[in-house]
């Protein structure tokens, strides 16, 4: 009896994601990403990016095999994410928005090393705006090791979540003001925490939509 | 049916006393009334009816249908009368404006929401949409306008604080990643997606 709650109880998510990829995605493509968000379900992975990835892919017109694959290496993604947050020393149970910004920093080019390095500096916040500051700089040119030791001075200045943002932001300006990169990441050092905050423009909530998602 | 007639009329009606005998005002009386019942006995006889069957035969109207007479309730005037406090008129005037006021449209965000606003520059197209997992990539589901016909097309969507990927669709059917998004990422089908970092509107 036990055995049958539990065995409806992790088909109802997959019956769920089924509804969502049916009709979305080829035909072809479901065995095999059936398969892999049921393994994802097993080793207690988030779900729902591989179902978004399969959506994406059945959007844009994929093939059946390209759509398995990406599904696939979207899996392998997410459990590498939720391995470096372990390792790291990140407090759990992480939630599928952290492993999922750990997943994107990886996919934007960010190696193991830099993101454990990141992650194991981020203390009771999620790693995501942190990595992805990192991930901006490395993305206009900066040495990622570099960018990785400014973000981490930062947040032990107390500065965290979006504020790192403008700390990736502050040392772009600086290098359009004339300065190296290397030169850049100095200046803006020398004066955290006091880094300026990106004001909200005027309105900017106003006439604003929540989306809506097909299973929603 | 009794009539109070004068006996003198009454007798002479009935034959029973002679018309010499009765005034000149009695006689025209008496002519009248005898004119009368030769006009009822003229009037053509229904099978098997009294008079006042026929007459009420004759002048009845057809009956209504309970429809007909509900929709004549409703379309007849009616007065109506309506006393009211002058203190109730304007609880009454307030509770109506308090509903029918419509608050600008500001969504309350929770904490870990901010507003991505989206921009394009699509000046030939027709239709512009934003995609991403936050919509399940449906090109349907979150269009972008152009008020004032410039070819800068923008939309504003509430998502949860952090990195989010997306692409613009033109025209229900060229995917292009964002040119001005300075961020991108591989989307495993051969192109990229761009990215954005959505911001706290709420301070932590």
């Amino acid at each position: 009896m036990n055995q049958a709650v539990l065995f409806l109880l992790l088909l109802l998510p997959q019956q769920n994601d089924g509804s969502r990829l049916a009709g979305h995605v080829p035909a072809a493509a479901l065995p095999g990403v059936h398969a892999i968000i049921a393994r994802a379900t097993q080793d207690s992975l988030p779900t729902e990016p591989l179902v978004e990835k399969a959506l994406e892919g059945g959007a844009k017109g994929a093939a059946p095999d390209l759509i398995v694959t990406a599904v696939g290496a979207e899996e392998a993604r997410l459990r590498n994410a939720r391995d470096l947050l372990r390792g790291a020393g990140a407090p759990g149970p992480y939630g599928v928005s952290e492993i999922q910004s750990v997943s994107l920093a990886l996919a934007r080019g960010l190696p193991d090393r830099i993101v454990s390095k990141v992650v194991g500096a981020v203390r009771d916040t999620a790693p995501g705006f942190a990595l992805h500051a990192v991930a901006d700089l490395s993305a206009h040119g900066f040495v990622q090791d570099s960018s990785a030791s400014l973000i981490v001075a930062a947040l032990r200045t107390g500065l965290t979540g979006h504020r790192l943002l403008d700390v990736a932001a502050a040392a772009d300006r600086e290098v359009q003001r004339g300065s190296t990169r290397m030169q850049a990441l100095a200046k803006v050092r020398a004066i955290l925490p006091a880094i300026p905050s990106q004001p909200v423009p005027p309105g900017a909530m106003q006439g604003a939509t929540r989306p809506k998602k097909s299973g929603g | 049916m009794t009539h109070d007639f004068d006996p003198r009329i009454h007798r002479a009606l009935d034959g029973e006393l002679d018309r010499t005998a009765l005034t000149p005002e009695e006689r025209t009386l008496v002519e009248r009334l005898d004119a009368a019942s030769r006009a009822l006995s003229d009037f053509p006889a229904a099978p098997g009816g009294t008079l006042t069957h026929r007459v009420m035969g004759i002048i009845r109207r057809p009956l209504q249908s309970p429809v007909e007479r509900f929709r004549r309730w409703l379309t007849s005037p009616h007065p109506v009368t309506l006393s009211l406090r002058p203190v109730y008129s304007v609880i009454v005037a307030v509770l109506l404006v308090a509903l029918l006021w419509r608050a600008p449209e500001t969504p309350l965000l929770a904490k870990h929401e901010g507003v991505a606003q989206f921009v394009a520059r699509f000046p030939e197209a027709h239709s512009v949409a934003v995609v991403g997992p936050f919509n399940d990539w449906r090109p349907e589901a979150t269009p972008l306008s152009d008020d004032d016909h410039d070819g800068v097309w923008d939309a504003r969507v509430i998502l949860p604080a952090g990195p989010h990927e997306y692409m613009f669709v033109v025209d229900g059917e060229r995917w292009v990643a964002d040119p001005m998004a300075g961020k991108y990422v591989d989307d495993g089908f051969g192109r990229q997606n761009a990215v954005m970092e959505v911001r706290p509107v709420r301070s932590e």
